[in-house]
Parts: C-alpha cells; structure tokens; sequence
C-alpha cells in the first residue's frame, strides 16, 4: 500500500540537517548517509550523498530525476564483476 | 591497452548435430557474432559463427570446423577473444570498461590515487572502482567530468579530482 499522501515523504532528520550544513558551506563534499529509506527531496539536487551499503558508501550525484526515489535504489548491495568484453561507460 | 577481449565462452555440444552452446558476455549477447573473426586461448580461429536459436542465458550456434557432438564437446570451456580494433569507435565521452580497467588514476598534482580495478553502475552514473595502495578496501569514483576531467587512454591516465576526503 502507498504512504498517505498527508504525512509527505519520509527522510531521517540528519539527512536534512547534513544536507542543508553542506549548501551553505558550499563545500565540495561527499555527504555520508547511512539512511538508505529516505526519499530524495529537491533541495538535495545538485549534491553528491555517500549511500551506505552495508559494506561502503556508494556516491550518487542527487539528478531532478531521482526525487521522490529512495536513497537506497541508488546504492546496490551485491557486487557482481562479469566480463568487460564491449560494455560502455559514459561520463556525464 | 589489452588488444584481445573475452567476448564469450563455449560450453560444449548443443545436440548431436555438431552444435555448440555459446555463452555471451557482450552488452547486446547477439552482436558476438559481429566481432569474427574470433580466437581461443590456443590460438585457433573462429572465422565464422552463426547463432541458430536461443536458449536459456545462451545461444546454440554453428562454428566453421565443427560438424560433430565430438568435435563440439572438445570446445568445452574455449574463450573467445575479439581484436580491441574490432569494436566499434565511440563519441566523446563514452568508453569501453575494456579500456579503462588498469589505468593509472592521477590526482590533479601528478600523484597516483591508484588504478581501475572495475566499471560499475550504481543505476543512476557509472562509478570508478579504484584499487588504492596500501589499502584493503576499494574507493568508488563517480565517472563524471567534475570528478574526472581526463581520460588520456593513450597515456594510460585518468587524473581525478575527487571529492574533499573522500579518498
């Protein structure tokens, strides 16, 4: 079932107050998270969170198209190394 | 840069017709047969390889020389290898994991981070994993033009510069 809409999304305190210390010192940082349940808001756009796996923390650059997701669908918890064989990788 | 790829594996008879079961490590498994010609770890060459049906997490193909389930089983366990000239060009800014696994990762002062150990993906950007000197644990990159600004695959450099302690 879907969260009601009044209570509006979930995000675990320090991750706001961390969020919002790093925009004003404007500071080129990694923020860590452990907080893998907490909905991405749109003042996080624009910042590089640390999202913890269970192992290490995982960087994701916060996209307007990543709010409302969690952090935790950004930050896999199984490694899987396959073969390179003609797989790309694209620097944004 | 590695000049040859693991592009596939063969895994013995398909049938008794002289079939092989053919498992694909490319991004698009079929576009395998494209690379031909193709060679194995004891230098034999596989100048043509035709895929005749899909099975689960493989293909059944036809390999020129092969018309046995004898001659098949033989090729159990064979990696295929591709010429790294045999891939397609890219654009800017897009690059095989091939060529970027075992590059050197340089911060802006010239001093060495460590080396691409792998490429991964983390659903949104795709991440450098770097083994770093002198530690156990990897350190993910993000493959981003802030954090890396060069890629000089001639000179076998990445120069990063990454995120304040992040490393």
């Amino acid at each position: 079932m879907a969260r009601s809409v009044w209570k509006g999304p979930f995000v675990d305190a320090y991750v706001l107050k961390k969020a919002e210390a790093t925009r004003e010192s404007g500071r080129n940082e990694v923020i860590k998270i452990w907080s893998r349940r907490s909905t991405i808001l749109p003042q996080f756009v624009g910042l590089t969170f640390g999202v913890y796996n269970g192992k290490k923390h995982i960087p994701v650059n916060v996209t307007e198209d990543m709010i409302g997701q969690k952090f935790g669908e950004y930050s896999p918890t199984r490694t899987y190394y396959g073969h390179a064989a003609d797989k790309k990788a694209k620097r944004k | 840069m590695s000049t040859d790829i693991v592009v596939g594996t063969l895994s013995g008879a398909f049938g008794v017709h002289g079939e092989v079961r053919l498992k694909s490590f490319c991004a698009d498994p079929a576009a395998i047969a494209d690379y031909t010609p193709l060679t194995t770890d004891d230098g034999r060459t596989i100048n043509q390889l035709v895929i005749t049906g899909q099975l689960k997490g493989a293909f059944s193909v036809r390999v020129d020389g092969v018309t046995t389930k004898e001659d098949a089983d033989a090729l159990r366990g064979v990696k295929l290898y591709a010429r790294r000239e045999q891939l397609p060009s890219l654009p800017d800014d897009e690059f095989y994991h091939a060529d970027l696994i075992g590059l050197a990762v340089h911060d802006a002062g010239g001093a060495q981070i460590g080396t691409v150990k792998d490429v991964m993906n983390n659903g949104a950007d795709d991440l450098l994993e770097l083994s770093v000197p002198g530690k156990s644990d990897t350190a993910l990159l993000p493959f981003t033009r802030a954090v890396v600004p060069t890629v000089d695959l001639d000179a076998g450099r990445i120069v990063a510069d990454p995120p304040e302690g992040w490393l």
